[in-house]
């Protein structure tokens, strides 16, 4: 036994030290062809003392220190020289640089540096692997022959053969993986990203060309006749052009993509022409959305992806074998996708590789267009509804990929700084407002987003006091003299609204809204939709329109509110334009009373029906008064006739409270007012007229001796200068008792006068009474900008005239008034209270005559008229006691 | 500075004034339906004209409507519900002549 067991095991010594330098011989020495049949007696001997094993990792771990020391480290040099090259291995910064820098700028530096590289490396490391593979067989070879000899099957061959096949295989991968240096992948992918680039700028080429077949052949199989099908409906886009997988730019991509897969890179190397893919997706989507919001991008950026990435990747795939369809047979699990009608120009039968590869891209594409758009949401508003095609864009990308949260975040923080800030005026705000619904309802025909971004929108306006004119004259005004000026001049908001509603009675029974969109908002916000609003029983469409209109009254708080400020700016409107465009004001409240009830307009429709009923009443009037032929005649000493006088007769009861002031008009005037009067209580009786003598409008002309001015006035200020004709100067008290009215009402009018350089002023004996005279001879043609017989037109600056009506501010102040006691005693009592507090007690303690009836915004108002006449303080939501 | 003649003529070309109706009646409100005179009566949308005044004999006023609601509702020989004198309207050129001849108060 021992001799046996000491002569087999110098057998095995022997052996083994044989096969340890064959194996040497045969790893280093270059195809040396009588190596291998050395080894065949070698490894049948040891795999006879059960050593076979054990050989085979012996060997395989030669290989793999061969592999490692004299192949990979030779290959991971070649790659050292752009270590450091700053594009390398600034891996974050990468792709912003990337985007900034201009493709051809990044290539120019590189010139063809690591392509060469690459190619030349990758053909050398795989040429070494390939021949270590071959030794590799050389083993399988030598332990076929010895299996052979015991058993007679190709199976266990088969076996081994796949088994030491791919130990191999993963020590190939392994050594290089835990080698491989960090700037590799940014090697590939930059790899990638300029081959690709270079298709892309054939294929762009080839589209600018208009395919007039100057294509190389070697590059391209044109197949210009095929065109986009399905759902691709192409307007004007890439037309198709295949490139085949004998194109050699494909060509050369396919040979580097299939060696790094045998060396194991296989996700490494999908990854990098998948982020080189991306990149150029993305640049190429900034490049054509940029800030250009007036065209569609979406379907060119969709052609885009089909002319070339999707391209690429086909002939890539067929290339490397791939093009069938490897997932249908592996499982008997369809991909749902597969049924997508997707075409491909010159591909007959895309694989489902390819169809993935397709939603990616598009998903990333919308992602990434959404992402641009809703950070530039803000401007694409303003520039609304011009930027209509980019609100149709963002709204497909969202279907897609049902972020709508991210815009609402993203446009609400923007609002917060851009919009809602002291600097912007109220009427702008209410503009973008607008706009904001406008552009929004086609992303959002549930109105869920602009519910909370018009909360934002309400919150702040309330806290401003000229909201509500601004309303109102934003609605009514069909000027179009507002700043933002968009839509159509000459048609107010309330005119557009009211026609939009028309058209959507009319448009709404078609289209319903889709389920899955309004969930998708819902969701997204996780907001409790508004009850009322849920009911699906009307006409079987769930559809909450989104009413401007009721948005805008929100802001304010009622509809009253609204009609109220309203009403007072129609009278000052009807009482100080003498030839009021009064239809257009009709058709306005003809409007009104649609959306807010004929009776809530009723207090108008009186006001609008004076002026009509007046117009008659003064033609009638001056119809039955012979009118003495005064052609000529002196203005100053005979009566004036009836026809320069027009009255505006008012209901007084349904008007706003009238600013009434005494004056001591002409009396050439009042003598033409009192018969007018007399005329009137003959036809009226038993009714007559009170005279408002502050109120109404004069045109006169003033005549000099070299020149006549006209001018549009208020009565007092003609009063003022008609007295002049008599005399040239007065004091203003004694023009002001003239006239009888209060001097400093006096001073302020006057300056009126003063201002247009028709009047001097100068300080008279006593320092507080000035001084005016009348400027007979114009020194200086050019002052003031007067020429002669140039007509000044009306009247005057805003500050100038005062208001013929109270404001609404000034009707609540008076009605508020009574409550300031109450007020104040409780903020003695409590130190501070909030507006809510205040506004409950007020409801439960003021019962008696007139019992608290006011709204919490018009307490709010209230409170801060308080606050500006520092009798209150506001901090943190809270009022005091000013001390 | 003496003030002189002056050499300027203001010409008016056009006075647009403004005024108020109001009834020529003695009380503010309708005694029938407390609503102002130069208001309207519940049943009507207009003042003036389209819902007038009238007078009874006994010179007071109630708008025309109201007066006529409160005379067809009663059943026997009207009267006026402030005076609860007999109601009958008083002639339109009677109330005219009164005016003329400031006549008033026969009440
Ligand atoms: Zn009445
Ligand atoms: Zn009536
Ligand atoms: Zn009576």
């Amino acid at each position: 036994m021992d001799s046996l067991a000491e002569e087999s095991f110098g057998e095995i010594l022997e052996n083994w030290g044989g096969f340890v330098a064959c194996t040497e011989t045969l790893l280093k020495g270059k195809g040396d062809p009588s190596v291998g049949s050395q080894l065949v007696p070698l490894v049948a001997t040891l795999c006879v003392h059960g050593l076979g094993s054990l050989a085979q990792d012996h060997f395989l771990q030669s290989l793999a220190e061969t592999f490692k020391t004299n192949v990979v480290s030779k290959f991971w040099q070649q790659f050292h020289a752009y270590r450091d090259g700053p594009r390398l291995n600034v891996h974050e910064d990468w792709r912003e640089e990337v985007l900034n820098k201009s493709v051809e700028e990044m290539w120019t530096d590189h010139e063809d540096w690591h392509e060469e590289v690459l190619n030349k490396s990758l053909d050398e490391i795989c040429t070494e692997r390939s021949y270590m593979e071959k030794c590799v067989l050389v083993l399988v070879h030598a332990l076929q022959s010895y299996d052979e000899g015991i058993t007679k099957g190709n199976i266990e061959f088969q076996h081994l053969h796949s088994h030491l096949i791919s130990r191999f295989q993963l020590m190939v991968s392994s050594v290089l993986l835990t080698t491989l240096p960090l700037h590799f992948p940014e090697v590939l992918r930059l790899y990638f990203r300029k081959k690709l680039e270079e298709l892309s700028t054939i294929i762009a080429g080839e589209y600018e060309d208009g395919c007039e077949s100057q294509i190389d052949d070697h590059y391209f199989n044109q197949q210009t006749k095929r065109s986009h099908l399905g759902d691709m409906d192409t307007i004007g886009t890439y037309s198709a052009i295949a490139i085949s997988n004998d194109n050699s730019l494909v060509k050369s991509i396919g040979k580097v993509v299939r060696e790094l897969r045998s060396l194991g890179f296989t996700s490494l190397t999908e990854d990098a022409y998948a982020s080189a893919i991306f990149l150029l997706l993305k640049n190429k989507v900034h490049s054509l959305a940029g800030d250009e919001y007036r065209s569609p991008v979406l379907q060119s950026i969709k052609d885009w992806i089909q002319a070339v990435p999707l391209q690429f990747l086909n002939a890539l795939l067929v290339y490397l074998g791939e093009s069938i369809d490897y997932d249908s047979s592996a499982s008997g699990l369809k991909s749902p996708l597969a049924s997508c009608p997707f075409s491909y120009p010159g591909i007959d039968t895309p694989s489902e590789g390819l169809v993935r590869w397709q939603l990616r891209l598009e998903y990333f594409a919308y992602e990434t267009l959404q992402d641009l758009r809703i950070g530039k949401l803000f401007e694409i508003i303003v520039d609304y509804p011009d930027s209509s095609p980019a609100i149709e864009d963002l709204k497909k990308c969202l279907e897609h990929t049902g972020q709508h949260s991210k815009l609402v975040e993203s446009f609400v923080s923007s609002l917060r700084y851009r919009l809602l800030t002291a600097g912007a005026s109220t009427n702008d705000i209410l503009h973008q407002y607008v706009s904001t619904i406008k552009a929004l309802r086609t992303i959002d025909p549930a109105g869920v987003f602009l519910e909370a971004v018009g909360e934002h929108i309400r919150d702040y306006l309330r806290g401003r006091k000229d909201t509500i004119k601004c309303i109102v004259t934003m609605l009514t005004d069909g000027t179009g003299g507002n700043s933002s000026g968009a839509g159509n001049s000459g048609e107010s908001l309330l005119e557009e609204l009211t026609r939009d509603a028309e058209n959507q009675e009319n448009a709404d029974c078609d289209e319903d809204i889709n389920s899955d969109e309004k969930q998708a908002w819902l969701s997204a916000e996780r907001w409790e939709p508004d009850p009322v609003e849920v009911d699906p029983s009307k006409c079987g469409r769930s559809r909450r329109k989104i009413d401007i209109l009721a948005m805008m009254v929100s802001i304010i708080g009622s509809k009253d509110q609204l009609v109220n400020e309203y009403r007072v700016m129609l009278a000052e409107k009807l009482l100080n334009k003498s030839d009021y465009d009064i239809d257009s004001e009709i058709r306005t409240l003809e409007l009104l009373k649609i959306h807010f009830g004929e009776s809530s307009m009723q207090r108008c429709e009186i006001m609008t029906n004076d002026l009509i009923h007046s117009k008659r009443t003064n033609a009638s009037i001056k119809a039955s008064i012979p009118q003495p032929s005064l052609e000529g005649a002196d203005q100053g000493k005979t009566n004036l006739p009836l026809n320069i006088l027009d009255v505006t007769i008012i209901s007084s009861n349904f008007w706003p409270p009238i600013q009434e002031e005494t004056v001591n008009v002409p009396s050439s005037v009042d003598q033409l007012l009192s018969d007018y009067s007399k005329r009137f209580h003959e036809i009226k009786t038993p009714r007559k007229l009170l005279w408002k003598k502050n109120l109404g409008t004069v045109k006169l002309e003033l005549q000099f001796e070299d020149r006549t001015i006209q001018f549009t006035v208020t009565p007092v200020h003609a009063t003022i200068i008609m007295q002049f004709q008599e005399q040239t100067s007065w004091t203003s008290t004694n023009l002001a008792a003239a006239i009888g009215i209060p001097v400093d009402l006096l001073n302020r009018r006057i300056n009126f006068w003063v201002c247009k350089g028709i009047l001097a002023e100068s300080v008279g004996k006593d320092s507080n009474d000035h001084v005016f005279t009348l400027v007979e001879d114009m020194m200086d043609p050019n002052r003031n900008g007067l020429t002669s017989s140039g007509y000044e037109g009306l009247i005057t600056a805003d500050e100038e005239r005062e208001r013929s009506v109270a404001s609404v501010e000034e009707q609540l102040r008076k009605e508020m008034t009574i409550y300031e006691k109450f007020i104040e005693g409780m903020l003695t009592n409590f130190g501070s209270l909030s507006l809510d507090r205040i506004h409950n007690s007020l409801k439960m303690f003021c019962l008696a005559e007139p019992p608290y009836d006011k709204s919490l915004q018009q307490l709010q108002s209230f409170l801060s008229s308080l606050v500006s006449e520092e009798k209150l303080e506001m901090r943190d939501g809270m009022y005091f006691l000013k001390k | 500075m003496f003030p002189s003649r002056s050499k300027m003529k203001v010409k008016i070309l056009n006075w647009h004034a403004v005024a108020s109706w109001t009834w020529d009646a003695q009380d503010e409100t309708c005694g029938i339906c407390r609503m102002a005179f130069d208001g309207c009566c519940p049943d009507c949308k207009y003042p003036g004209d389209d819902c007038p005044l009238i007078w009874g004999a006994c010179n007071h006023s109630f708008h025309l409507h109201c007066i006529l609601k409160w005379v067809n509702s009663q059943t026997s020989q009207p009267h006026c519900p402030m005076c609860r004198r007999e109601w009958q309207f008083k002639a339109w050129e009677q109330r005219r002549r009164g005016f003329q001849l400031e006549t008033p108060g026969q009440c």
